[in-house]
């Protein structure tokens, strides 16, 4: 980074997304045993950069979703921009740009799902978490409702992911079932 | 087979052969099934020798290429002085297709145990298993399963004592569709966005880290083992006499409207008409079949006179006018509105678009809405004229074919089932909808 | 008899139907232009590593199935290349549909109109009508800092900020954000365009996504007239296009020169043009009666600076802005007395672009340091050291406004007089036996002499104020009215007379200098981008 002084007026920045929850400090990621997990990682690799995908894995899994802060974090840490981390992050669908619910809920309804009821499904899960609408969570927090794209159990229609939970062979009248295991 | 697992009579098992047998899932119970004992012969084998059997077994790419996985292997030079790799493409995304998913959960070892022989036959000491980070039990199974082979020996500085080395690493994906496109999972492992690249270079000049690569899909590599227990000859067997170019077993995916899902391992030059009625139980009760889709919704829809009249395997596919390709087959029965799937398929494009060529980022994008405008009675019949001449500027042009993808079905669909394109149009609302509900 | 060298490989293919050898290796694109055809493209550019996304550039080839993107492809022997055939024209027109579905309307009041790439090739080769029927995308404009606004609806993803951030710039602050299209070009919140060259973006972008605040609103492509140039602002001597409107300098772009600044400049240097503009210039000559300067014509001050120069010692402190034209008149003035010549010169903090060899906003904030040097002048921070009692203080081009108040004042009165030959009237002038007023490097024509020893042409932009006139035509009638022979009429003139008495410049002349310069004798062989 070039350090020639201020040539230009201070930009007021873009207008990004929020910054860290409740204007809280940053909780370094990667420390202790989620360090020791990155380095493992990093002897894969002949680049640093290579350990992204799995380094926002880490954040995500400690999180839930991957902040702002936290892609500077793991910027700092791999030798790449925030800006970089940041056009990564936005092409992959899985880590989350915003906190989810407790409950992430994934429907299926590609075409060979939309065939077998996936539909259904989402209506299903709409009513029974009372969210009501798609990628709005419901009033209890504990559930959010989202469709995604094939998940590769088109077989096993209707497919849906509950965070990192697969379950396969999801029908409208399985979901109150499905919804009471959840805490 | 379908499920609960139950093999039909008129399959032939190679890969999915202990679908379903909990056993077969960790070392111990894979060795007793015969499990690396091709590793180590392969491990003691003049590499060359390998490709060599594997061309001669006409072996293809199974992930929906269909390109001579010996050929492949052959691009890569011996003795360059640079790392080689090998990466095994378990990305699975295309719609209809999920039988690689099957052959993780299941056979791990197996995966495992091609992925270091093919890594062995080219020359990589590193390979990377590229993984969908939804497949949450395939990750933790070839995981598990990699754990257990190092630590069997059988995996590291020195494969099962042969003074080789053979590392392998899952690699995580994290929801990208493209990056089941192989020069973009490349791009992928080395932490950028999924962006497919230019060709040239080739991947075997070019590659991972801008080293020499070889990509192969899950069932290709999976297939390795066998063909070197076996021999090519036993291979080229499983075929028609008259058609040498398919070889082989190949896993079909069966999904949709059918009484029977799941995935059937298929001798080469199978007829599709027994496969999809006696194999795979024909449409669900009471229900007739109107299109099929038989390698994942990026090649052309079939009717049914069409794919009654075909047989399987890669020529027989193209001379009915489709394409085998990923082998999933997706079945349509007679309550399904073909406007609305195609609208959904092409949905399903534009939101896995990478962005980088004009006329898939914006065409996947335009062709989806209108095709959604058709589809709630807001349509025209000069839509589908334009429909057609985007779907022409979207094929042939770009960095990869999901543009090409996009509009097949949009090509097909109008070609094959234009009334109910037209039926939309003039009555303004979906027939389908007012039929009782599916 | 000694093998000859080998040469480089070379092929040889035709382009409609003109045919071209070009070496192994190049492009397709690149072989089309020494054909003399241009292939429309917009992601391509020559400072930037390929990509190959837009698609514009696809061109049909003899013998192979698909369009081939000419900017991504080699040229091989006998390829014969149609990029007007009804297919590549197909092909050309399906993109630019794709282009402006999204697009929006902003033609009337988008900076870029007239200077933009996407309504050229509309013009040319687009479709007449939309049939596009559904919602547009729609984003917020976006500060991104520094001199650069984005507007993402007009943005054609061609990715060439991003590359020139990723790879010359190397401070990757840029992004492509999102997928499909949703895509749009990101920076991540306090990481701005403040990179010292950043506002290059602004020139490749191909249409009016990334603009110019300085340049914002402020006049129409149009309504431009442009001069070749060098920019003024350091040593490096970046090629620009100064580009004015009313006589007032309202741009300075880069223009391309593989020898000093490829295609850029950086942003000090761009945004520094307004000092060219400014209206407290000195617009007729003053002659001193009495305690007063006072307006008078050219003869009487003339008349008046050679009487205060004739027989004394003349000490020059002269600007490092000044021409080669007109330090050689003004080395001649010192040497002709048995004089000094100094200059001093302001100094800033470098910044290099990282991915060009030798390509710097250099230190020295003055286009003609390594000029001055050639001319005999000694670059001193107290340039007035030296000063004599009795000789006579030429202040040529220096306005000595950042120099020490009282150390200006000591020298003003420890010189027998004071000649001011310059654009603005210094505070303490009062004292000036003469004034002669001359234009600014905007206003005149000559040479700089860069810090790699590239003697470079500039043009004139603009009209000088009031009788102001070119430095080297006020410095050959001063040392004409001292006897000296300096009949020129043209500026060449004065640089033919500078190059047959300085043995650096020997040989130059403005035809061979051209518009892109030449190193002087004894010039390093190491200028921007050598070797890459």
């Amino acid at each position: 980074m070039s350090e020639v002084g201020n040539l230009h007026a201070e930009s007021h920045g873009s207008h990004g997304g929020a910054g860290h929850a409740h204007g809280e400090p940053h909780q370094p990621v990667f420390v202790g045993a989620a360090r020791r997990e990155l380095d493992e990682l990093l002897a894969r690799y002949p680049t640093k950069m290579a350990a992204l995908l799995p380094a926002l894995w880490i954040v995500q899994n400690a999180r839930g979703w991957v902040s702002e802060a936290s892609m500077v974090e793991t910027a700092d840490v791999l030798g790449l921009t925030p800006a970089y981390v940041k056009g990564v992050v936005t092409f992959y669908t899985m880590y989350n740009q915003h906190p989810v619910a407790r409950h992430f809920i994934q429907v299926c309804t590609t075409s060979p799902c939309g065939a077998c009821g996936a539909e259904d499904v989402v209506k299903a899960f709409l009513r029974h978490t009372r969210c009501g609408e798609l990628g709005v969570a419901s009033p209890d927090g504990r559930f959010q409702v989202i469709e995604v794209e094939c998940l590769g159990a088109c077989g096993f229609a209707t497919p849906v992911m509950i965070n990192a939970d697969f379950i396969e062979s999801v029908t409208a009248e399985r979901v109150p079932e499905i919804l009471a295991g959840l805490d | 087979m379908g499920y609960p697992h139950q093999p039909h009579a008129r399959e032939t098992l190679v890969l999915s052969q202990y679908f379903g047998d909990r056993d077969a899932v960790g070392l111990a119970g894979w060795r007793k099934r015969g499990g690396y004992e091709m590793l180590e012969k392969a491990l003691g084998t003049k590499e060359a020798d390998l490709v060599q059997t594997v061309k001669d077994s006409g072996l293809r790419g199974r992930g929906g290429a269909g390109f001579p996985t010996g050929v492949k292997w052959s691009f890569m030079k011996p003795g360059d002085g640079k790392p080689h790799y090998l990466c095994c493409n378990a990305d699975e995304s295309e719609p209809g297709t999920f039988k690689d998913r099957e052959i993780m959960r299941w056979t791990p070892h197996a995966l495992v145990e091609g992925v270091a022989i093919g890594a062995y036959a080219i020359g990589a000491e590193t390979s990377y298993v590229y993984i969908r980070g939804e497949f949450t039990e395939p990750l933790q199974r070839v995981g598990a399963a990699i754990e257990e082979a190092y630590k069997a020996g059988i995996l590291g500085k020195n494969a099962m004592g042969s003074g080789r080395t053979v590392h392998v690493h899952v690699h995580k994906g994290a929801g990208a569709y493209i990056c089941g496109e192989e020069t973009a999972l490349m791009n992928s492992i080395e932490g950028r966005r999924g962006n497919p690249r230019i060709k040239p270079p080739f991947p075997a000049v070019a590659g991972l880290f801008g080293q020499p690569t070889t990509i192969n899909n899950v069932e290709t590599l999976a297939a390795v083992p066998h063909i070197l227990r076996h021999g090519a000859d036993w291979y080229k067997k499983f075929g028609r006499a008259d058609n040498p170019k398919s070889t082989g077993t190949k896993l079909y995916s069966v999904c949709g409207n059918v009484a029977r899902p799941g995935n059937y391992e298929m001798v080469m030059g199978f007829p599709f008409k027994d496969f999809l009625y006696d194999v795979c139980g024909g449409p669900p009760a009471g229900r007739q079949w109107k299109a099929i889709i038989p390698g994942g919704v990026s090649v052309p829809i079939m009717t049914m006179d069409e794919a009654e009249a075909t047989l399987m395997d890669y020529e027989g596919f193209v001379a009915n006018g489709t394409m085998l390709g990923s082998g999933g087959v997706i079945c349509y029965d007679d309550r399904q509105c073909m406007v609305r799937h195609i609208a959904r398929i092409a949905r399903f494009f534009a939101h896995e678009s990478c962005a980088q060529c004009t006329q898939c980022r914006e065409g996947t994008a335009w062709v989806t809405k209108i095709m959604e405008r058709i589809e709630a009675g807001d349509g025209s019949m000069e839509d589908l004229d334009t429909l057609l001449e985007l779907s022409e500027n979207m094929t042939g042009k770009t960095i990869c074919v999901l543009s090409d993808s996009c509009a097949t079905p949009v090509v097909s669909g109008i070609k094959k089932f234009r009334h109910e394109f037209e039926a939309h149009i003039t009555q303004r609302r979906c027939p389908m909808r007012t039929a009782a509900a599916a | 008899m000694t093998a000859p060298a080998a040469a480089a490989p070379t092929v040889n293919l035709t382009v409609e139907g003109r045919q071209v050898t070009v070496p192994a290796g190049t492009s397709i694109l690149e072989a089309a232009k020494l054909a003399g055809v241009l292939i429309p493209h917009y992601c391509y550019h020559p400072g930037l590593p390929v990509a190959g996304v837009c698609r514009m550039c696809l061109v049909e080839v003899e013998k192979m199935p698909k369009l081939a993107p000419a900017c991504a492809t080699s040229v091989a022997d006998g390829q014969v290349i149609r990029v007007h055939s009804e297919k590549a024209r197909e092909a050309r027109q399906g993109v630019l549909e794709f282009l402006l579905i999204n697009h929006p309307l902003d033609c009337p009041i988008c900076d870029q109109s007239g200077e933009c790439e996407l309504q050229d090739y509309t013009f040319q080769e687009g479709r007449k009508d939309s049939r596009y029927q559904e919602p547009k995308r729609f984003n917020p404009v976006e500060d991104f800092g520094g001199d650069v606004l984005y507007v993402p609806n007009r943005c054609i993803l061609c990715t060439r900020c991003v590359r020139f951030m990723d790879d010359v710039a190397k401070e990757p602050v840029l992004n492509v954000s999102e997928r499909g299209d949703r895509a749009v070009i990101g920076k991540f919140e306090g990481e701005d365009m403040t990179h010292p060259w950043a506002a290059n973006v602004v020139d490749l972008c191909p249409v009016g996504a990334l603009l110019s605040k300085d340049f914002l609103n402020k006049a129409r492509a149009w309504e431009l007239d442009r001069s070749a140039s060098v920019c003024p602002n350091c040593t490096q001597g970046c090629n620009v296009m100064l580009e004015t409107r009313d006589n007032t300098v309202v741009r300075m772009r880069p223009r391309p020169n593989e020898h000093v600044n490829k295609f850029f400049m950086c942003d000090y240097g761009r945004l520094n043009y307004r000092w060219l503009n400014r209206q407290d210039r000195i617009e007729t000559p003053y002659v001193r009666r009495g305690d007063v300067l006072e307006s008078a014509d050219w003869d009487a001050a003339l008349a008046a600076a050679a009487s205060a120069l004739r027989g004394k010692r003349a000490f020059v402190l002269a600007s490092p802005m000044l021409s080669n034209e007109a330090l050689h008149l003004l080395a001649t003035l010192v040497r002709r007395s048995g004089g000094k010549g100094t200059f001093r010169v302001d100094r800033g903090p470098e910044a290099p672009l990282e991915g060009v060899e030798e390509l710097s906003l250099r230190a020295e904030r003055a286009a003609n340091v390594r000029g001055a040097e050639l001319m005999g002048f000694a670059n001193s921070d107290s340039p007035l050291d030296g000063l004599g009692a009795g000789d006579v203080l030429v202040v040529a081009g220096e306005e000595l406004a950042s120099l020490d108040p009282g150390v200006a004042a000591a020298a003003a009165q420890k010189a027998g007089a004071i000649v001011v030959v310059g654009t603005a009237l210094p505070a303490w002038a009062q004292r000036a036996a003469a004034v002669l007023p001359i234009t600014n490097m905007a206003e005149e024509e000559g040479t700089f002499t860069n810090v790699h020893g590239r003697v470079q042409r500039f043009l004139q932009a603009k009209a000088g104020p009031g009788l102001a006139r070119p430095s080297w035509f006020v410095l050959a009638d001063l040392l004409g009215a001292l006897g000296e022979s300096t009949n020129y009429f043209l500026p060449a003139d004065a640089f033919a007379a500078l190059a047959s008495a300085n043995p650096e410049f020997g040989g130059m002349s403005y035809d061979t200098l051209g518009l892109k310069g030449s190193p002087v004798a004894s010039a390093q062989t190491v200028e921007a981008g050598a070797g890459a």
